[in-house]
């Protein structure tokens, strides 16, 4: 809590135990999601406001519902 | 108009939620009606043949989030039972009625019943609802015989997969030549080999001739004479388009409710359509209406006919998505974008990646577990069939004053 107020802004995660590496979150949030020829997925970890959109956008479109974002400004 | 506009939402599925974000998304800030028959709030329907059947998740484990606040009445458990669009008012139970400035229609579509099957019998189900699910399992826990499926396409496949990742033996019987054969003989050969590989049973250009029911378990025979022993029969062939409750309402129900371009359903000026229900054309390929029964597509759809409902029907801009869709099959991730079903022919553009080819125009590809590979052609579909150009950025609701689709004329 203390951290999210310091820290602010929007965060993503993904749920390893959920994520079959579908690459839908690429399509559509590119530059924040990639899929890597070695199949693994990488993550910003902590996005803009701006980006948020975006990433919420992935979120809803997951195939396996594994991504999580927390902070979308209202 | 004294209390205020009002939008309802008849269908609390993923369409609906979405479209209901939308509104919000947008501003819309008047009464906000979620109806939806199913006992709980929308949940991820894919789970249903995966997760929800092997037990790895329960229902509320696949509750969908919404990013904005909703702020919506909801009416669960709650049947639309009638549309009166001249009167602007959707008939609940009871004989309650319910008016409206905007409707979306968001029903979904339920499975069909194969004629001949006791379709009374506990132990003959179908795979929609959390519900469902949860009813497969007792009939799978209550005997240790086999599962047996109906259908061969994506339901039916990842039904079977569910039964062997249980370690329960299981059956999928089709009247195609193989299981997954509209995806074309490469991807219907890689199905057929998979399954093999994880033992399950295929009777494939076959069907049900009698059903032969004991206390204990079914007996099926089968047209090519085979005979199988089944606990439960789950049937996957196919669905209808739920819009019983919409007959007589005044919109054109041929295959689901017909739609212009831009989702508002032919002959009203205040009812937009999302999801598996609706059949419009997608100018992005021809402007022959049609539906498309994915989660991606209802998960923009119900975005888009949101939007076009408060720009109002002048204002509204034709849907035009690529169509994307996934299933995930044992350990196989199988990937689909544009119209696969358009084609009249299939070309190899990669390895595991089939191309589908109309008039010499590619109009959709097929991944089998190439995830990496289906993002470059996902672009490159994009490219090739690029949606008409459109009119400008989603109108912000400005309030009852402007009032474009939502609300009735001045
Ligand atoms: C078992 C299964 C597995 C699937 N797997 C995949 C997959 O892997 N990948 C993929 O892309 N797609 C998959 N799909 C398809 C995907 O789930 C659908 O395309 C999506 O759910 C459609 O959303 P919708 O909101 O249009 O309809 P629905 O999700 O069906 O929601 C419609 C809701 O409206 C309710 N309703 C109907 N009539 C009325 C009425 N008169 N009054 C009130 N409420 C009503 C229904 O009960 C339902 O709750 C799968 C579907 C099923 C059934
Ligand atoms: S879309 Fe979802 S399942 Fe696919 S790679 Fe991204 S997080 Fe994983």
């Amino acid at each position: 809590m203390t951290l999210h107020r310091i820290r602010g802004g929007p965060r993503l995660s993904v749920d390893n135990d959920r994520c079959e590496r579908f690459g839908t979150c690429e399509w559509e949030a590119p530059g924040l999601f990639e899929l890597g020829r070695d199949g693994r997925l990488r993550y910003r970890r902590r996005v803009s406001d701006e980006d948020a959109e975006r990433a919420a956008a992935a979120a809803r479109c997951c195939p396996m519902q594994a991504i999580v974002v927390r902070g979308v400004p209202g | 108009m004294s209390d205020g506009d009002r939008i309802v939402i008849a269908g609390a599925g993923v369409a609906g939620l979405r479209a209901a974000e939308r509104l919000r998304e947008l501003g819309f800030d008047g009464e906000l009606v979620l109806i939806g028959d199913e006992p709980r709030r929308p949940y991820h329907r894919p789970s249903v043949s995966k997760q929800l059947i092997t037990g790895a998740a329960r229902p509320v484990d696949m509750t969908l989030k919404s990013y904005t606040e909703l702020d919506a009445r909801w009416r669960l458990g709650t049947r639309a039972t009638h549309l009166d669009t001249t009167q602007h008012v959707v008939h609940l139970p009871g004989g309650e009625e319910l008016w409206y400035d905007g409707l979306v229609v968001a029903t979904g579509v339920v499975p069909r019943h194969l004629p001949g099957s006791p379709r009374h019998d506990p132990r003959v189900r179908v795979l929609r609802t959390a519900e469902d699910a949860a009813a497969v399992r007792r009939a799978l826990a209550a005997s240790n015989k086999a599962a047996v499926v109906i259908g061969g396409g994506l339901i039916g496949c990842e039904f079977a997969a569910s039964m062997r990742q249980m370690g329960r033996d299981v059956t999928l019987v089709g009247h195609a030549r193989a299981p997954l054969y509209r995806f074309g003989p490469r991807i219907a050969a890689s199905v057929t080999e998979l399954h093999r590989q994880h033992r399950a049973g295929l009777a494939m250009n076959t069907a049900v001739r009698h059903w032969i029911s004991t206390k204990e378990t079914f007996g099926l025979h089968l047209t090519n004479n085979q005979l199988v022993v089944a606990s439960c029969v789950v049937l996957a062939i196919g669905s209808v388009p739920a819009v019983d409750w919409l007959r007589g309402s005044g919109l054109t129900l041929d295959d689901g409710v017909l739609c212009e371009p831009t989702l508002f359903a032919t002959g009203a000026e205040d009812v937009v359509v999302a999801g598996d229900v609706a059949r419009w054309p997608n100018l992005r390929f021809d402007d022959e209406p049609r539906r498309v029964e994915h989660w991606l597509n209802a998960v923009e759809s119900g975005r888009a006919a949101a939007e076009n409902l408060l720009a109002g029907r002048g204002q509204a801009r034709p849907f035009t998505p690529l169509p994307r869709a996934w299933s995930s099959l044992y350990e196989v991730r199988l990937q689909t974008i544009g119209l696969p079903a358009l084609a009249e022919d299939t070309v190899r553009l990669a390895d595991g990646v089939t191309g589908f080819v109309r008039a010499g125009e590619l109009v959709g590809a097929c991944g089998w577990d190439r995830p990496k590979a289906m993002l470059y052609w996902t672009a490159e579909l994009d490219r090739r069939l690029p949606a008409p150009a459109t009119t400008p950025a989603p109108a912000r609701w400005s309030g009852p004053e402007a009032r474009p689709a939502v609300g009735t004329a001045p």
